[in-house]
Order: C-alpha cells, then sequence, then structure tokens
C-alpha cells in the first residue's frame, strides 16, 4: 500500500536523522587508491608512475593527460571504481600526469606552455626512462584536447593515441556549455580574476542541469542515508566534482577563445607556440572513446575526430554512458580497460 | 486523525515542524556526543559549542532541501486534490489555474538555483568568510553595489548624473561614476536573467499541468510525493533546457558574467590606487614581476639551464 503524505514525511526525516550519522563516518573518507611513484616534477606539475599490479606488457607504457579543470584521481577513486588500476590490473604500465593546484603566480601559463612545454618534457622522461622513441597517449577531456594538439605537433613521439570524452567540433548544437561560452568576454573575465577560479568552473558544470544537480540529488541521497559504505561513495563524488583547481588565466583565454569561441581545432586554424596543429599530421593509430549519455562533452563534440586526423586506423568506441560514468560507472570498469588493452595488443 | 488526512493543512505544518525540531534536536545531541569525543580534555566547552553550532549549520541546510522538496510535493499535491474534488468538467481547468497561480512561490523556492552558471559575485567568498564571524552580517558585503567598504551608501543614480568632472579631484569622480555605472548595469542584468528563469518556471508549471491532467482525469493519481517531486524536477529540466539553448538566455546569463567582471575590474582598479597611496603592493606591479620571472625561465629553458 502507498504511503501517506504524512509517512512520507515521517520516512523522509528518519532517513535525514539517518544520513546525519553516515554523513559523519564519511567526513575523512578517502580517495586514490592505486600505489604510485613521483618520477618527475615541474612547478605544480607532478609525473606519477602507478605500481605494477601484473606483470607488465611488452608494449610503451600509457601516459595518461588528464584535464586542467578538474582532478585526475577521479581515474583512481577507489578500489572498485577505477580505470587505472584495472588498466594495472591488466599489466599495462601507466603514468599520469597531475597539474596540481595552480595559483596566481600561474596566471601568465599559456597552452604553449602545457602542450610543448609541460606534456612534451613529461614525454621525454618516460622517453629516456625507458629508452624508447615513442609512448602511448590517453588524452581525456580537455586533456584529450591538448593530447591532439600534442601529436600532431610531436608524432613522432606518439606511438598511439587514445582520447577520451574528448571535444573536437565545439559548435554542435547540443554542446551547451560551449554555447554559454560563445557570448562570455573571456578578456574581461580573465582580466577580472587573473587565475579562473575553480568555482566559477563549477558554477558553469551544475547550471547545465541545476534541478537535478543542485537539488534532486541531495534528495535521492536519502535513499542510501543508511547506507554508510554508499553515502561514502557519495561524498568522495561530491569532493571530485567540488574540487575543480582554479584556471592559469592566459591558458584559460586561450582555450576558451580559440577552442570554444573560435572553434579553430575543427577548422584547421589553430597555432600553438606559432605552430598550426593540423589534425593530419596524426596518422597513428587513434581510439576515440567517447559517451552516448555525455551532457559535457556530447558524442556529436567527439565524433568528427574521425575525418579530422590523417591516420587510417580510426577506431570508435562509443559506450553507454555519461561523462563521469566513462570513469566510474561498472560499464567502464569491466569494458573499457580491456578494450584499451586489445586495442594497444595490435598495433 | 487531521494527520492522515493529505490534503489537510494543520496536519502537514504540524508535521513538518515536528520532524525539523526533531531533527534539530537530534543533531544537537549528536553533534555534542561528537564534540566530546573529538575535543582534547583542555579544549573547554567554546569548541563543543563550535561543533555544534557547524552541525547545526549542515542541519539547517538539510532542512532547506527538506522544505523545497516538501514546498513542490505539498502545493501540487494540494491542487491535485482540490481538483479531484471539483466537477469532472472543471477538473483540468482547476488544476491548470491552481498551477499558474503557484508560479511567485516556486520561483522563490527555486531562488537558489537561479543563476548559478553567472560568474560569482567577487565578494561571495569574502562575505561567506566573514558571515561566520561573531557579530558579521551573514552576507556581508554580498548585496552590490552598496556593500563594498567605501562604496556610497546613497543610490548610485546621482553619482551616474554628475556632469563632467573638473579640477584636482577629477580622476576620483570619474572613477565612482564608472563603478556607479557599472554596478547599473549588473544590476540591470540580474533583473534580465531572473526575467528568464521566471517564464522557465511558468514554462515547467504549465507542462507539469500537462503531464498530470490525464491522470487526473483518468484517477491514476501519483502514488507518493516523491513521484511528483521527480516528475517536476523531470519537468522543469526540460523546461530550463529549452530555455538555456535560446539566444535570449544565453545573451543573459553572458551580461550578467561579463557586467560582472567589468565591475571586478573597476574594483580592483580602486583598491589598487588606495594601496599605491599607502606604498603597498598591487596586483599590477606583481604581474610584472611574474612576466620577468617567466621570460628568466624561457631564457634559462632555451640556455638547457632548466
Amino acid at each position: 500500500m502507498a504511503a501517506t503524505p504524512v509517512e512520507e514525511i515521517q520516512d523522509y526525516q528518519r532517513k535525514l536523522s539517518a544520513s546525519l550519522n553516515t554523513l559523519r563516518g564519511a567526513a575523512g573518507v578517502e580517495f586514490g587508491c592505486s600505489e604510485k611513484d613521483a618520477v618527475y616534477s615541474e612547478g605544480k606539475l607532478t609525473l606519477y608512475r602507478y605500481r605494477a599490479r601484473a606483470e607488465r606488457r611488452n608494449f610503451p607504457p600509457v601516459l595518461i593527460v588528464y584535464a586542467l579543470v578538474n582532478r585526475p584521481y577521479m581515474m583512481d577513486l577507489q578500489p572498485d571504481r577505477s580505470v587505472i588500476r584495472r588498466l594495472l590490473d591488466l599489466g599495462i604500465d601507466v603514468y599520469l600526469i597531475d597539474w596540481g593546484y595552480p595559483d596566481g603566480a600561474d596566471r601568465f601559463v599559456e597552452l604553449n606552455d602545457y602542450i610543448n612545454g609541460y606534456i612534451d618534457r613529461c614525454v621525454t622522461q618516460i622517453l629516456t626512462a625507458h629508452a624508447l622513441p615513442s609512448v602511448n597517449l590517453l588524452g581525456v577531456c580537455q586533456g584529450g584536447a591538448f593530447s591532439l594538439c600534442y601529436t600532431a605537433l610531436h608524432p613522432q613521439r606518439v606511438r598511439n593515441l587514445i582520447t577520451m570524452v574528448t571535444p573536437v567540433d565545439f559548435h554542435t548544437p547540443e554542446n551547451l556549455l560551449a554555447k554559454w561560452v560563445r557570448e562570455l568576454d573571456v578578456d574581461a573575465l580573465v582580466d577580472a580574476y587573473g587565475v579562473v577560479p575553480g568555482d566559477v568552473l563549477n558554477a558553469a558544470y551544475v547550471s547545465l542541469m541545476p534541478f537535478r544537480l543542485l537539488q534532486q540529488k541531495y534528495v535521492n541521497l536519502l535513499d542510501v542515508a543508511e547506507d554508510q559504505t554508499q553515502m561514502d561513495n557519495f561524498v568522495r563524488m561530491e569532493k571530485w566534482i567540488f574540487d575543480s583547481p582554479d584556471q592559469a588565466g592566459a591558458a584559460f583565454r586561450q582555450f576558451a577563445r580559440w577552442f570554444f569561441q573560435e572553434n579553430r581545432l575543427m577548422h584547421g586554424t589553430l597555432e600553438i607556440g606559432g605552430q598550426r596543429v593540423d589534425l593530419r599530421q596524426i596518422r597513428q593509430p587513434v581510439l576515440n572513446i567517447f559517451g552516448k549519455q555525455d551532457h559535457l562533452v556530447p558524442p556529436s563534440a567527439s565524433r568528427p575526430l574521425e575525418r579530422l586526423t590523417g591516420s587510417n586506423d580510426y577506431t570508435a568506441l562509443e559506450m553507454s554512458v555519461g561523462h563521469i560514468g566513462m570513469y566510474v560507472s561498472g560499464r567502464a570498469q569491466t569494458e573499457l580497460p580491456q578494450k584499451i588493452l586489445q586495442w594497444l595488443e595490435t598495433r | 486523525m487531521a494527520n492522515d488526512n493529505p490534503m489537510d493543512p494543520a496536519g502537514w505544518m504540524a508535521t513538518m515542524q515536528k520532524a525539523q525540531g526533531d531533527l534539530m534536536r537530534q543533531w544537537s545531541e549528536l553533534s555534542t556526543t561528537w564534540a566530546g569525543q573529538a575535543a582534547p580534555a583542555n579544549a573547554g566547552p567554546a569548541a563543543a559549542a563550535g561543533s555544534s553550532q557547524a552541525g547545526a549549520d549542515v542541519a539547517r541546510r538539510f532542512m532547506g532541501q527538506f522544505e523545497q522538496y516538501l514546498g513542490v510535493t505539498r502545493s501540487v499535491w494540494e491542487l491535485l486534490g482540490k481538483a479531484a474534488s471539483a466537477a469532472p468538467e472543471q477538473r483540468a481547468q482547476s488544476f491548470s489555474d491552481g498551477l499558474m497561480a503557484l508560479q511567485n512561490q516556486f520561483a522563490a523556492m527555486f531562488a537558489p538555483v537561479m543563476g548559478a552558471g553567472a560568474v560569482p559575485n567577487p565578494w561571495q567568498g569574502l562575505g561567506a568568510a566573514f558571515g561566520g564571524l561573531p557579530g558579521a552580517a551573514a552576507q556581508w558585503p554580498f548585496s552590490m553595489p552598496g556593500a563594498m567598504p567605501g562604496w556610497p551608501s546613497q543610490s548610485a543614480a546621482p553619482w551616474m548624473s554628475w556632469p563632467a568632472a573638473l579640477g584636482p579631484a577629477r580622476e576620483q569622480q570619474e572613477t565612482w561614476q564608472r563603478l556607479a555605472t557599472l554596478g547599473s548595469r549588473y544590476a540591470q542584468a540580474q533583473t534580465s536573467l531572473a526575467t528568464q528563469w521566471n517564464q522557465i518556471i511558468t514554462t515547467a508549471l504549465r507542462d507539469l499541468g500537462t503531464k498530470l491532467t490525464p491522470r487526473l482525469q483518468s484517477g491514476s493519481m501519483p502514488a507518493s510525493m516523491k513521484e511528483i517531486y521527480d516528475l517536476w524536477v523531470e519537468t522543469a529540466e526540460g523546461a530550463y533546457s529549452q530555455a538555456a539553448h535560446g539566444a535570449a538566455f544565453m545573451s543573459a546569463q553572458a551580461e550578467l558574467s561579463n557586467a560582472m567582471s567589468q565591475l571586478r575590474i573597476a574594483q580592483r582598479e580602486l583598491f589598487e590606487e588606495w594601496a599605491r597611496q599607502f606604498d603597498l603592493p598591487t596586483r599590477a606591479e606583481l604581474n610584472t614581476l611574474h612576466q620577468q620571472m617567466r621570460q628568466f625561465t624561457s631564457a634559462l629553458q632555451k640556455l638547457g639551464g632548466l
């Protein structure tokens, strides 16, 4: 029999009370689970190598280039939600660039510094350590766009390129975030802040679906109010969502204007460090992974990569997940690392 | 029993108040216990009181969600009840009219959601930090433009209408006039975005009526308050998404952010002027140093030194 409204209120109140205890229990929740070693650092950047969890495969390491706008521990959130751990379990040697938290001193850091500077020096570290000519690059979201640029500019240093939830065409009709940025006075925004606060970016992300992300999500939380494990998972995710680093102003200005407003990557008019980024220079194998339900980077933003690269070995992997589900969903844990392994092993 | 009647306003209120009171009491007891466990023996009652206060804040935020959730469901549930008791041919109209009358109530209820994507007020963080201090106004100096330290307490309009400045203080007058103009632009942008949001709420209420009216007529009412709430969220997101992709909303949102940015820049220029008068370092001075550091670093890297 359906509960009366009063019974529903009483049940809700009981769950609220229970959640106070489970929230208290989740206060010190930890995140990031796989063991890793810092092998290189420069400024706020740290290059990590994850410790092996299985015998390493006989192909070059995978370097993960994550986005600047969120923290990379989403790839290794907890033991049962870690794409990195699954890759390690499959014997893949994994490196990851942690960009750190830029501050006011980084306001003039540009995209050229990130792509031709930081990423290139991290690649050099790996190639030197392994005596290899090229590395496997796995770019995620904005880091995927950086990886495309890097590969186009330094093709000889990348053996295989994997892009995950990576936007290429920023002007597709479904891309609400890109539409909003188009009328933004980016110069004024960056001049006003110097380094653009992560809170500003978060405000934009949650406002893509404000009723769900600012209210319903927390009402639904009460359904797991008495389950400490689920509450821990929720808080861990909440931590990641709102743990957004500030953005170096100059790089933000360039990314917002060149990618979001002018769609230069798509049009072939992008220049980084004075060099044109020609995606046709990407002739190595490309695996492009994107989510069907991704509201941040819609599939339509990722698919055009196929006709833009010069690769004749292009594979698209479209998964039934959203943007965050790509990292933490059950499907991501079981299917994604295996697909990456199979793809790498045959190339 | 009155409380068993879902349409009985007194029952709702009594249940709500009891729930709120129970929750605050439970939280108070829990936080006192936790403070006792966590605080060192010599920390004294102040630490426990602080923890208790923080706990009460969490409880209040929870209750805010609770009240918002109930506010939506109660209003719609009551309307459904009223419409169901009307003559069959009048039910749809009664329900639809009732929903549209909720416009102001829902707009107020969802005010925290509205404009979430706009660039935050520069004083927001400062206001939040100071809001926790004894005696500090919770929103200081959040409200614009009158709350900025040194900001004229009277309306900005007279500053804007002053004639061109002459004499030694002309630069200062122009600075204040520019700030007043930008403050006014920001306020107008807020109004424009609020108008967009009111339209979204109106559309969402209308669409909710479209979804629920057939069920009202067929007698298959929602089984729970949560079902009504979820239907509202789905409908509201649909209305929002349609508007958010539109030119009017995008322009209003961008203008709010752009106006805020310009206002921040002008405010910083004012602060920099004060800082220079006291020979304190300014942002401009630091920027120059940062640029010089970049040039040195770049030169060293080219030499292979880094």
